[in-house]
């Protein structure tokens, strides 16, 4: 299995790559495309990777010829190119961005998201504070997206995670958000495994909104009296 | 528990836009409809979500496509009062080619007149076969236009199209059982600047949305 991890900066992919790097015969590439903001200098990333800890043993990872920059953004026919001369099977999704189709394509199998709500039921924006004011069941659900709003068929992943011991909702979201790597891993290892079998993301649950401050704050309440 | 800090929000939330946003209404900056103004603000005086719930349970929704005696706007402003709109069984008109104007009109005052000429009954807006156009609504809404205006601002936005959004989904929200149309209410009362005066000729949307946001916050905490 070929992965690359898609980033706008070398810190967030830093997790990832090495829990990744626990999958045997997977080999990872870290994705490093302009931020959609437009910072993205590399000596900016290096200046992160110092400021981290670990940093310094990440920056091998930049000797050692494991990340690919991309001067222009992920849809330019250039970076397009480039990506698919890296014949990579999966990518994952750690951007700020929504994918065109071209982007996704340029993967053999798609991009992976490992998304904080549990689908099809929740998708969209807040899914976590809505399962949480709803009285729904919290969780991360990995699928392939489409160029939709969390629309993507393919689930490899979904599981509830328990969040009752958590006193906020930002302290329940970084938990969900802390999860990604390992369950990037988990997916990558069941794509890999034999039998392995899709669930359908069926489209039958709703499209969630942000969340209002009001609601927020009933959400909140909510969680502190788990 | 989280009905009960739902159903607490809600009610905080009433007392407010009853005794502030709707008590600071000046009618007299509504021109032509500021007799609407001032009736929709002693409508609302001091009225209990309890009492203002069962006045709008007279309207019940409709469970098949309805015309009456008056257009969308007539139709809103009564609605927002409380008063009956004497309906009838109608033909529905089509959903598919409604849909596809829709969503491909990229121009606000173009969705202005489509939505207003498909809903001169807006109370149709709540049959379950209007599914789609909620969704379109919805997403326009909560997408869209607050991603204009909290980029931009207010004066971005084509606001008498979003305000007949708003008293769509406020329909929605007395009527219906999904959060996601009472929220989106919900959000625009703490978007929309509390001095905002809309312009146009029908500034008097954002005191129907009003009116009727009230009537989904007393069903909701009702029910």
């Amino acid at each position: 299995m070929r992965a690359g991890i898609l980033v706008n900066s070398l810190p967030a992919a830093l997790t990832i790559y090495d829990e990744l790097k626990r999958v045997p015969h997977c080999a990872v590439l870290v994705l490093l495309s302009p931020a959609p903001n437009g910072s993205s200098g590399l000596a900016r990333h290096l200046a992160r990777l110092f400021l981290r800890r670990g940093g310094l043993r990440s920056l091998w990872l930049v000797l050692g010829r494991k990340v690919i920059r991309f001067r222009k953004p992920l849809t330019h026919p250039k970076t397009l190119t480039r990506l698919k001369g890296l014949e990579l099977d999966v990518g994952l999704h750690k951007t700020g961005e929504i994918y065109r189709q071209s982007t996704i394509d340029a993967f053999r199998l798609g991009i992976l998201n490992p998304h904080i709500g549990m689908l099809p039921r929740f998708r969209g924006r807040n899914v976590m504070e809505w399962s949480v004011l709803k009285g729904e069941p919290v969780g991360i659900t990995v699928f392939f997206i489409d160029s939709n709003i969390d629309t993507g068929e393919r689930i490899v992943l979904s599981e509830e995670i328990d969040i009752s011991d958590c006193r906020s909702l930002s302290e329940a979201r970084q938990r969900l958000f802390n999860l990604d790597a390992v369950f990037f891993r988990r997916a990558i290892e069941l794509l890999g495994s034999e039998g392995f079998e899709y669930k359908l993301n069926d489209g039958s649950g709703h499209r969630y909104y942000v969340m209002s401050r009001l609601f927020r704050r009933a959400a909140e309440k909510t969680i502190m009296n788990f | 528990m989280s009905e009960d800090f739902i159903v607490t929000a809600l009610k905080d939330r009433f007392d407010e836009l009853l005794n502030t946003r709707i008590a600071g209404l000046a009618p007299e900056r509504f021109g032509p409809a500021s007799d609407f103004v001032a009736e929709a603000k002693h409508h609302l005086i001091e009225v209990s979500p309890t009492a203002l719930s069962r006045s709008f349970a007279k309207m019940t929704a409709p469970v098949r496509w309805m015309e009456g005696n008056f257009d969308c706007l007539a139709s809103l402003r009564r609605l927002s009062l409380g008063e009956p709109l004497d309906l009838r069984s109608g033909t529905v008109p089509s959903l598919s080619t409604f849909l596809l104007d829709v969503s491909s009109s990229h121009d606000p005052g173009a969705s202005f007149q489509l939505l207003s000429g498909r809903y001169h009954c807006p109370l149709n807006f709540t049959l379950p076969a209007e599914d789609g156009v909620r969704e379109w609504v919805l997403t326009r809404v909560m997408v869209h236009e607050r991603a204009l205006i909290e980029k931009k601002s207010v004066q971005a936005i084509h606001a008498e199209d979003l305000l007949l959004k708003l008293n769509l989904v406020a329909l929605e929200a007395c009527a219906g059982s999904d959060l996601r149309f009472l929220d989106a209410l919900n959000y625009y009362y703490e978007l929309l600047p509390s001095a905002w005066h809309p312009p146009g000729q029908h500034d008097w949307l954002l005191v129907s949305y009003f009116c009727l946001y009230a009537r989904a916050l007393a069903a909701w905490i009702s029910r």
